[in-house]
């Protein structure tokens, strides 16, 4: 799977979590940063989780990984980070 | 989330989801139990009826959710905050439906400080300001609420929606005490854990000189120990389930 396939997935899973409300002149790159600039909201994170989840199952435990970083790294996550965790992941598995 | 025994998770009122729990203390639960979470109604992503935010009602949203997932047998509680409430009057109503409990930051309706007054809502009436609810707020909150924003407009959305258009405010400060026999007839292994810096240390106190068969714990942190203090949070919901 490329890195590019991933992102594209990601980007489709961040656009279903926000619905309509995702902003039209936001395209979402590997900066894009899920507080600053998605502004996602705690209860959609879990939704992202969620899809992130059942998406690539089990060897790709993207919850264990948040729980475990600190509230600042959280905060700082950008849509790349979770790009690579997810690739990671996945050669790993 | 998770395989084994069946663990239902109970989020508090007005800044509560499942979001509470999802990355924070389900994670440490899910290596030996079905973690289930519950977004309360008005909460989350569940709907927002204008009424039933009573002890009463939400109890009989958990019987409906335990049936619907096919939980018969008898579930552990973990709640904080309301959703303690609920959990420990749910098995005042339903003994045989809980196995044990673990309750976080449980305000006693009817003590010193009552659950508005934990909220830091005791001067909130229907209809408050938006000024008046970001008041209320924990400072972290407080402090990406005044920062604007789409997440912002949306946490007061939600809160101006559950204290405007709902009866969530009345409801609550309307529960009356608890009965102290009935709480004290309450024989599941409990974890009471409450933060050093919280209002509600009383309730936590006097709950753990009812329930004969309770652990007390203090956690650093206040009234929000999901956000506040997770780790140990975990560590210790875990260690008392697991054990």
């Amino acid at each position: 799977m490329s890195r590019e396939q991933t992102l594209r997935t990601l980007a489709g899973f961040i656009a279903e979590v926000l619905d309509d409300e995702l902003d039209d002149d936001l395209d979402i790159d590997e900066d894009t940063s899920f507080s600053d600039d998605l502004e996602l909201e705690s209860i959609e994170f879990v939704a992202l989780a969620e899809l992130v989840q059942s998406h690539y199952g089990d060897h790709v435990d993207f919850v264990g990984w948040i729980s475990n970083l600190e509230l600042d790294a959280i905060i700082g996550l950008s849509v790349g980070d979770v790009v690579d965790f997810i690739e990671r992941s996945v050669e790993a598995g | 989330m998770g395989e084994g025994t069946p663990v239902v998770c109970l989020h508090g009122l007005l800044l509560g989801s499942v979001a509470s729990w999802y990355f924070t203390v389900a994670p440490a639960l899910a290596d030996a139990h079905e973690v289930w979470m519950v977004d309360l109604r008005g909460h989350g992503r569940s709907g927002r009826p204008a009424t039933g935010y009573d002890l009463g009602t939400l109890r009989g949203d958990l019987v409906e959710v335990l049936d619907a997932l096919g939980l018969s047998g008898p579930v552990d509680l973990v709640g904080h905050s309301y959703g303690a409430l609920v959990a420990l009057t749910f098995a005042m109503a339903h003994p045989e439906r809980v196995g044990r409990l673990v309750l976080v930051e449980l305000p006693l309706p009817g003590d010193q400080a009552t659950p508005l007054e934990v909220l830091g809502l005791e001067g909130v009436a229907p209809g408050a300001s938006s000024d008046e609810l970001v008041g209320m707020l924990p400072a972290d909150l407080k402090a990406a609420v005044l920062g604007g924003g789409r997440r912002a407009r949306r946490l007061l959305e939600g809160l101006r929606a559950l204290t405007e258009d709902t009866t969530l405010l009345a409801d609550v400060s309307g529960e009356p005490a608890l009965d102290e026999a009935t709480v004290r007839a309450v024989s599941q292994p409990t974890l009471l854990v409450y933060g050093e810096d919280s209002a509600c240390r009383g309730s936590g106190e006097q709950l753990h000189a009812w329930l004969a068969n309770s652990t007390h714990q203090l956690l650093p942190g206040g009234h929000f120990l999901p956000a506040q203090s997770p780790q140990p949070l975990a560590e210790a919901i875990a260690g008392f389930l697991h054990g």
